[in-house]
């Protein structure tokens, strides 16, 4: 039994450096800090400087006309590109996201053995993959398959781009629900697929959101893909064997021309492009996540 | 909320109010037949004997309660008077049966004028009825009266023993002396169990 | 090996045991909700205080104001004093930190350091404060697992993982590491609820030994343990303190109808 006299004996033992500890502490945040402000800065100034360059772009004209001619005094507007980007990320989804989440809950659920890991790697691999090579896969599949640029050619593509960061997200998100949640579905004799639709993606679902939102906003910016599928255009959607514009192209392109008209309105799709890919993200969000107060208590921060 | 040790609680209730009524029942054909001078000693055994009986009972109800609930409280201090009143009425039942044996044993005691019993024996009746009463309701007032009561048969108690010394006829002095002790002795459990009622509601014990 | 210190010499006379650690008016609140309202509480020296109530009473924050780890959960507020031999805990600075080494606190689930050995996870605090002298640290090591019943157990490999031991054995090793740091006060927050009754009965058997030299504060679901390791007892519901008093009072005969009710399991 150590007696009190013994541990005030020990206790001459401890080192008091108390203001020492404080100090290192107050100083590892200070650093800390600062590395994020240094993370923040080029998201802000990049922020700041779409803003501040295509707000003066923006108008009902900018939104709704196809593209002048170049160089004249009628610019015209981006609403052809908008309209693409806007049916390519809906098109794509369609596909992307059942299978990505089928993938994931399959990875999930099942993927436990050699077939499991082996499906892992390659989804993780083709995560990595550069986009321009899915773009050039695309455009000899579909384009040299069929013969022209069209909107299938380019959903393929970015379907493709989708799938597996949908299919690791929706892992991860179900790998966060407890085994204690499956058991209670088990032991009241539910069907695995009652379990897994009923209980699983429900307590994911805020998991699943982040992960598509990520996926749909990565595939509303890829641009090398679509120069080899959709080509561009300055008319409206005029059927799926015909050429179409999406933002990402029609920034690029507009970039390129030496006009000033053409460099704002480039700012100004820009612009246009984040407030599409912001305003789903928190339209969707609102709308799935408004029933259950939250949704999922299991949440993956973005970075999957 | 029922408890799971309320069920219990209640059988313990109806046991006690079993044995209270037979010792009522026992204390007051015991003095009425010794004064009428009949011989009741074979009934007042077996009431003496069923009163027993229930003694057990409470006991082995009492001690399976605090093994499988381990009560606190009211319900703690209920239990534990419960063991301490149910022997207070195994001893009516027993100075019952005594009072009965007397008579039995000395045969024809009409002769003795009974009178000191007389008078000490409608106080002990209702000293006993009151007791079960006060238990059965947890009454404080009662308890008090029970202390003063008690008193009051003591003193009575010390005064007319004395003066048996004096007495002509030795069986009835005999007799007097034996009943006057049992008698006293039955008013002394009737103020414990009035003592165990006020343990059981205010948590004190009055020092004897 | 040498012991360091001379054995301390026995006092004659008995002393009066003092209050060790006094809370005085504590408010305790999470986000604006008020958790523990105006508690203020006197815990002896050289005994085991329970804190008993329903859940949600406020007991286990009651019990973290007293250390300061309340504070560290998000939009948590304290306010009140502590104090711990006359000084008060919540004063700002340095000082508080010293303070709250003299205050150990052992939880609900045994959570021993995994990646650590037996030696190490007792050592733990001790090489964190700084403590370099090895004849020291396992003068400690030994004291504090002989003191929970561990030493036996495990000293022949001290090297094995923390985590390779039973329940009941990982719970007593925390015990263990809180008392390497040399406390005086030790709060244990239902230390034995997640425990077989062979092991709670271990840890029973400690804390009776463990209040000779420490003071001990534990808060507990299970009443009969109360009644078993406590001298005193505080009833606490819906953030007040109800009853406070010594076990054998609480339990025969308690003043409060709500304490009653409770006790004797009318509400939960």
């Amino acid at each position: 039994m150590i007696t009190i006299e013994q541990r005030a004996e020990f206790r001459k033992h401890f080192r008091n450096n108390i203001s020492i500890r404080l100090a290192a502490d107050k100083m590892i945040k200070g650093i800390v800090l600062g590395c994020v402000v240094i993370a923040i800065i080029p998201l802000g100034s990049i922020l700041l400087e779409v803003v501040r360059n295509g707000v003066p772009a923006l108008s009902i004209v900018f939104f709704t006309q196809e593209p002048g001619a170049i160089g004249s005094d009628q610019p015209g507007g981006i609403g052809p590109a908008i309209q693409g980007t806007l049916m390519l990320i809906g098109m794509s989804s369609l596909i992307g996201v059942p299978v990505g989440v089928l993938g994931g809950i399959f990875l999930s659920e099942f993927g436990n053995n050699r077939l499991g890991h082996m499906i892992r790697f390659f989804n993780d691999v083709l995560a990595e993959f550069p986009t321009i090579v899915i773009g050039l896969f695309a455009f000899i599949m579909i384009v040299l398959t069929f013969g022209y640029f069209s909107i299938l050619a380019g959903t393929f593509a970015l379907s493709i781009i989708m799938l597996p960061i949908i299919t690791r997200t929706t892992e991860e998100a179900l790998k966060l629900v407890p085994v204690t949640y499956r058991e209670a579905g088990y032991a009241l004799g539910v069907k695995r697929w009652i379990v897994i639709t009923k209980i699983l993606l429900t307590s994911a679902k805020s998991g699943l959101i982040t992960g598509i939102m990520l996926a749909v906003a990565r595939i509303g910016g890829e641009t090398a893909p679509l120069i080899f599928t959709i080509l561009g255009s300055d008319q409206f959607f005029s059927g799926f064997d015909q050429p179409m514009d999406a933002l990402p192209l029609r920034i690029w392109r507009l970039s390129l021309l030496p006009y000033d008209t053409a460099t704002a309105q480039g700012w100004g799709a820009a612009l246009v492009l984040i407030l599409i890919v912001l305003s789903l993200n928190i339209g969707v969000r609102y709308i799935f996540m408004r029933k259950h107060g939250g949704g999922g208590r299991f949440r993956i921060k973005a970075g999957g | 909320m029922t408890r799971l040790i309320d069920p219990h609680l209640q059988k313990l209730s109806f046991l006690m109010e079993k044995m209270g009524a037979l010792s009522v029942q026992s204390i007051n054909s015991a003095l009425d037949s010794y004064l009428e001078g009949k011989n009741v000693r074979s009934e007042a055994h077996k009431l003496a004997q069923e009163i027993l009986g229930l003694y057990d009972e409470v006991g082995d109800l009492t001690f399976d309660m605090i093994l499988r609930y381990q009560p606190v409280a009211s319900d703690f201090r209920l239990i534990r008077s419960c063991i301490e009143v149910s022997y207070g009425f195994t001893r009516f039942g027993r100075y019952a049966y005594d009072i009965t044996a007397v008579r039995d044993m000395f045969g024809d005691i009409t002769e003795c004028k009974n009178q000191v019993i007389y008078t000490l024996s409608g106080e002990i009746k209702h000293m006993i009825s009151m007791a079960v009463q006060c238990f059965a309701t947890l009454d404080l007032e009662k308890a008090r009266q029970l202390k003063t009561d008690e008193d009051l048969v003591d003193r009575y108690y010390n005064k007319h023993l004395p003066m048996l010394i004096n007495s002509d006829n030795v069986k009835c002095a005999l007799a007097d002396a034996l009943v006057l002790r049992y008698l006293e002795r039955i008013a002394d459990h009737a103020s414990f169990m009035g003592e165990s009622v006020n343990y059981i509601v205010t948590g004190q014990r009055r020092y004897r | 090996m040498e012991t360091v210190t001379k054995t301390p010499i026995k006092h004659t006379s008995v002393e009066e045991p003092r209050y060790k650690l006094i809370a005085e008016n504590i408010v305790a609140s999470y986000n604006g909700i008020v958790a523990v309202k105006n508690v203020s509480m006197k815990f002896k020296d050289k005994a085991v205080t329970a804190l008993i109530g329903p859940s949600g009473c406020g007991k286990t924050t009651f019990l973290r104001t007293l250390n300061r780890m309340h504070e560290l959960t998000k939009s948590a507020k304290v306010e009140g004093r502590v104090l711990l031999d006359g000084d008060d805990l919540y004063s700002s600075g340095e000082d508080a930190i010293i303070h709250r080494r003299k205050i150990g606190m052992v939880f609900q689930k045994p959570n021993p350091f995994p990646t650590m050995s037996i030696y190490d996870n007792v050592a733990a605090g001790l090489k964190l404060n700084g403590v370099k002298n090895k004849d020291v640290m396992d003068q400690i090591v030994k004291g504090c697992l002989e003191m929970v019943y561990l030493w036996d157990e495990v000293k022949h490999d001290l090297k094995k993982p923390g985590m390779s031991l039973s329940g009941g054995q990982q719970q007593r090793l925390c015990i263990a590491r809180a008392l390497a740091i040399q406390p005086e006060v030790l709060l244990m927050d239902e230390p034995a609820s997640a425990l077989d009754p062979i092991a709670t009965q271990k840890i029973e058997e400690m804390m009776t030994e463990l209040k000779k030299e420490y003071t001990i504060i534990i808060v507990t679901h299970n009443m009969q343990q109360a009644v078993r390791v406590s001298d005193y007892t505080g009833f606490m519901y819906l953030g007040d303190l109800v009853e406070f008093g010594e076990t054998k009072q609480i339990f025969e005969n308690p003043r409060n109808e709500i304490t009653a009710k409770y006790v004797q399991g009318q509400f939960g």
